[in-house]
């Protein structure tokens, strides 16, 4: 985009841009630096020692993979049948979804904690795996529905009339050519269910189901306050987010993009 | 109904219906997202009525009341405020920072993946983990006070956390770190889609690098500047994490919003369902009155400047 001419203008760009990243280094420099202050290494040595630790993880796994799951097969079926089955009314239902579109989950909280209270859901994963599903999918949909009309109906006619039952059409045509946009999706749903704090924190309120995100809550009432190894478990804890975005840098951009068209 | 029209255009005046049975299809996902969230909007509605402590304690009914507790509560206009301030400073720094990082990214610098990944990390990586890390940056013994003195300017260091007059900008600057990547992402991607012709003929015609940022770049990134300000907004309304991880909306209210107002009352000492209840259903209207004005506002304006905009990179071609 900015055009440089000489050496200089290169220099300078460089230098610019190269001191605007620096504010991005800076809470992850201070969070490596204060987690090996004190006992240096024995810190995660620690951290890692705390019965329960990986538990928090697995809990996180569970989550995350429980709604990309239901995320997934319900978009994909919902798209398949409005865009390419005969429903009466049919804009009547989509609109009621899309109506959810831009729904902040804190306007949930108080009824569902009534509600989860009541049924007996509190404490459990589906307590959190069902609202965040239920948040995602008329977002999921929307884009997987023009998704799917880009398919051409010829697709599906033609396996009607070779005998295909809809079910595989939606098994041998749909899911095969919708998986970009459910790898893209599946990312998007992973990175929301993997960060959500609100909805484990009202609902998991026992450690044995706590997700990665309430770690540091649980090491702070764990060691007191004692910074460095708090530090040390979020580091601990960012790790396999880091990790994962550099392995899969493309569908990380495109789930998150496609979180814009909102 | 414009479905069917077109198809039977396309087939030469056959008209093909699409197989039936479409409805055992949606329900699954309908039944769930709409029936849980239109659920919990009426019910909702309805507890916004009493006061409540909840479980098995005496529901009072109290009609209005707590809606008009809240019009008259002083912490409900300051979080309103807040919402605002912070909507405006972290969409402008997400703009300018985005902007600017992808159009050097999009120009020949050194190092482009590696600022990529810098910038893009604190998008992944989720606020409730990066909380302990934000709380030591902005301590008064942390790495802003210390940069501070190291560049002589000393006195400037305070206790950015624990003074009302500084907590809701340590909270804004913690998200601006989380949202800067996120508005990179999306202008990198839309100013790759910028024609390289027009660029060509500006700068043929002696147009600088501010020049065309401002009078080309800008103009055909619009639709994801607009695309940003809606979800800020949505962003900001809701917000919880980061006020709730960083100063639990304190001290005494100075960085509460709506979101932890909420949660207090849902999860507190004097837990009270019904105000939590007023206060979800008036976010909510201002969530979807917001996300409605913006959205009719916004597919308006960018149709009619682009076309505006490609008539002029046009005569600029042909008079180049």
């Amino acid at each position: 985009m900015f055009e440089i001419r000489s050496r200089t203008q290169r220099f300078i760009l460089q230098l610019v841009v190269t001191i605007a990243i620096i504010p991005f280094l800076i809470p992850l420099v201070t969070m490596v630096q204060k987690s090996l202050e004190g006992e240096g290494w024995t810190n995660y040595v620690d951290v890692m020692k705390v019965p329960g630790f990986g538990r928090f993880f697995l809990n996180s796994l569970i989550i995350a993979g429980c709604s990309i799951v239901l995320v997934l097969l319900f978009t994909m079926m919902a798209s398949f049948g409005f865009s390419k089955l005969r429903i009466r009314n049919k804009e009547v239902y989509f609109w009621l979804m899309m109506a959810a579109l831009t729904l902040p989950e804190v306007v949930l909280i108080a009824p569902l904690y009534v509600t989860a209270v009541r049924v007996g859901l509190l404490g459990t994963y589906w307590s959190v795996i069902l609202p965040i599903a239920a948040l995602q999918i008329p977002f999921t949909t929307l884009i997987t529905r023009a998704y799917v009309d880009g398919i051409p109906d010829a697709l599906f006619e033609a396996a009607r009339i070779d005998g295909a039952s809809t079910w595989q059409s939606f098994w041998y045509i749909l899911v095969p050519l919708a998986r970009p946009m459910g790898v893209a999706l599946g990312v998007l749903v992973l990175i929301n269910a993997w960060n959500s704090y609100l909805l484990p924190k009202m609902f998991l309120i026992n450690d044995s189901m706590g997700t990665v995100t309430l770690l540091p809550e649980f090491f702070k009432r764990q060691y007191n306050d004692d910074t460095p190894k708090v530090l040390a478990a979020a580091v601990l804890t960012a790790i396999p987010e880091v990790i994962a975005y550099i392995a899969l840098q493309k569908q990380f951009e495109r789930g998150m993009s496609a979180g814009a068209l909102k | 109904m414009t479905d069917v029209a077109v198809k039977t255009r396309l087939r030469g005046g056959r008209k093909v219906h699409p197989q039936p049975g479409g409805l055992r299809w949606v329900a699954p996902g309908f039944v769930l997202s709409v029936g849980l969230i239109y659920y919990c909007i009426f019910y909702s509605g309805f507890l916004s009525f009493f006061s409540w402590r909840g479980g098995a304690s005496k529901m009072t009914f109290l009609g209005l009341d707590n809606y008009t507790k809240a019009f008259a509560s002083s912490v409900f206009w300051s979080s309103i405020a807040h919402t605002l301030i912070f909507y405006v400073v972290v969409f402008a720094v997400q703009v300018v920072g985005g902007v600017f990082f992808a159009a050097a990214m999009h120009s020949k610098i050194l190092f482009a993946t590696l600022y990529k990944v810098i910038i893009f990390v604190p998008v992944v990586i989720a606020p409730a983990i990066m909380a302990p890390a934000h709380i030591q940056v902005w301590s008064s013994d942390g790495t802003v006070n210390a940069l501070l003195s190291d560049l002589g300017m000393g006195w400037l260091a305070q206790g950015w956390i624990g003074q009302s007059s500084t907590s809701l900008l340590v909270v804004t600057m913690a998200q601006c770190w989380g949202a800067v990547g996120f508005g990179f992402l999306l202008y990198f991607a839309s100013m790759g889609q910028i024609d390289y012709e027009i660029l060509e003929a500006a700068r043929i015609d002696g147009a600088g690098n501010l020049r065309i940022l401002w009078s080309i770049i800008l103009p055909n990134v619009k639709a994801t500047t607009i695309s940003l300000a809606i979800l800020n907004f949505i962003t900001a309304l809701k917000l919880f994490d980061n006020p709730w991880l960083l100063t639990q909306g304190g001290p005494a209210h100075s960085s509460e919003f709506l979101g932890t107002m909420i949660y207090s009352e849902v999860s507190g000492q004097s837990r009270n369902l019904g105000y939590a209840s007023a206060l979800s259903m008036i976010l909510l209207v201002i969530a979807i009155a917001v996300s409605v004005v913006m959205n009719t506002r916004g597919t308006e304006r960018p149709t009619r400047k682009r076309r505006r905009g490609r008539t002029i990179a046009d005569k600029e071609t042909q008079d180049v």
